[in-house]
């Protein structure tokens, strides 16, 4: 059964169905929201917050519609509403350790931890637009076709947003680690 | 290479999204170009880094969460639709009053919404009827005002005449055309598209009017042979004063004699 028949049903009035829809998108929303926000429990809170307008909102979805286009933006827009309402950008300074999801067990585990915290902090430094679209292009392996209907742009305009967003990505990161 | 290609190169490179002879143009570069090769392994690094990343689980408090909002949309949403009704007789007898009611709320709404669709499209129609008629006109104006082609005010005359129903810009500018057009094919042309129009009171008073006001013999001739036509009696003085007018063509003259006799 795809996301699009069931979000349908859901849509008709068969709420419980709902539940295949979280169990298919719950971590993906949720890592999605936790690389944005580089907080694991708020990323918790706003994805909770994504699932509830799902299930609220669930007539404004345009039968036919790609469900996962659909989810992922209200993901972005629930990010998007919790930093206007707070008014708290965080800074260039991450928290590994609200994003780490490891505890370091050995040598090489820990130079892994170290390298990843670096990552994180990089990415903290990007724009919105850059973090987040590699967020969704390398942590989450989505194609640029999928990211493009999502944003509403070419794939061609993806591509290079995405390579000018490594590129400046990989000067952080070497930057940060001469430091 | 210059650098930014050479960076979009090494990107799709690692991506494994380049053609064969790219491939291999990226490798040669990397062999030796010692910056290049520093390129790769610095974005591949990071790409590795986040590609690798693991995936991180939420706590079970999201599941949690989440059953307690679907428990109380499926609640507050099945409130608003249940009203229930003790003794099985107010039940039936409800049920029965909802069906005569929706059946009847329904046959309103569909009989409203038809109406009003039905009206919304004829008024969609008269909105296009509007402005096709706005255009054509805007057209016959453009081409009868062409001082330099007689052929393009001939084809604005019959623009003019192409309008079903004539209204009183078209009069006048065919009116206008018959009399003051220095081209007497334009101005025969405007009589022709007036005489589809000859049922109008404008027009036929256009062209009464006209019959004094004529010099044209062409259009004399003409004019005199529509009214004539159309049983303008008003018309038999005027026509006398042609026949009895000195400096008239005879042609016209004997048009406008016969005319006097058949309308007499």
């Amino acid at each position: 059964m795809t996301d699009e028949m069931i979000m349908e049903a859901v849509k008709s009035g068969d709420l419980h169905q709902a539940t295949l829809l979280f169990e298919r998108y719950n971590r993906r929303i949720y890592n999605f929201l936790a690389r944005m926000t580089m907080d694991r429990a708020l990323a918790e809170d706003l994805t909770q917050n994504v699932f509830l307008r799902v299930i609220k909102y669930r007539n404004s979805y345009r039968v036919g519609a790609r469900f996962q286009s659909w989810i992922y933006r209200i993901a972005r827009n629930v990010f998007s509403d919790h930093y206007q309402s707070v008014n708290n950008r965080y800074s260039d300074f991450v928290d590994v350790d609200r994003i780490s999801d490891h505890i370091a067990e050995n040598d090489d585990r820990e130079k892994q931890e170290e390298k990843e915290a670096l990552l994180h902090r990089s990415l903290a430094k990007l724009t919105d637009e850059q973090r987040e679209i590699l967020i969704l292009t390398r942590f989450q392996q989505m194609k640029y076709e999928e990211v493009a209907v999502l944003m509403d742009t070419t794939v061609a305009n993806i591509k290079v947003k995405v390579h000018r967003a490594l590129i400046r990505l990989r000067e952080y990161y070497f930057e940060l680690e001469r430091i | 290479m210059e650098k930014e290609k050479l960076e979009v190169l090494i990107i799709d490179y690692i991506d494994g999204k380049l053609s064969d002879a790219d491939r291999l143009s990226v490798e040669q570069e990397l062999m030796r170009n010692e910056d290049a090769r520093k390129l790769y392994d610095e974005l591949k690094e990071v790409i590795d880094l986040m590609e690798n990343s693991g995936e991180l689980t939420p706590s079970t408090k999201l599941k949690a969460g989440f059953d307690r909002i679907l428990k109380e949309e499926a609640a507050s949403s099945s409130a608003t639709r249940t009203i229930y009704f003790r003794p099985t007789f107010y039940r039936a007898a409800a049920a029965v009053a909802l069906l005569v009611m929706s059946g009847a709320i329904g046959f309103w709404i569909s009989k409203n919404n038809q109406q009003q669709q039905e009206l919304a499209e004829l008024q969609r129609e008269m909105e296009i009827t509007r402005k096709q008629l706005a255009e054509t006109k805007q057209l016959m104006h453009a081409m009868l005002g062409n001082d330099q082609s007689a052929s393009q005010r001939i084809r604005g005359v019959n623009v003019a005449m192409g309008i079903s129903g004539a209204d009183d810009e078209i009069v006048t500018a065919l009116l206008k055309t018959m009399q003051m057009d220095p081209n007497t094919n334009v101005r025969l042309a405007a009589l022709d598209a007036l005489a589809g129009f000859q049922h109008d009171a404008i027009v036929r008073k256009g062209l009464v009017d006209a019959l004094s006001k004529q010099t044209d013999p062409m259009v004399q001739i003409n004019l005199i042979q529509l009214l004539v036509q159309m049983k303008e009696k008003v018309v038999v003085k005027d026509l006398q004063k042609i026949v009895d007018d000195a400096g008239t063509m005879q042609a016209v003259k004997d048009e406008a004699y016969t005319g006097i006799l058949k309308l007499s």
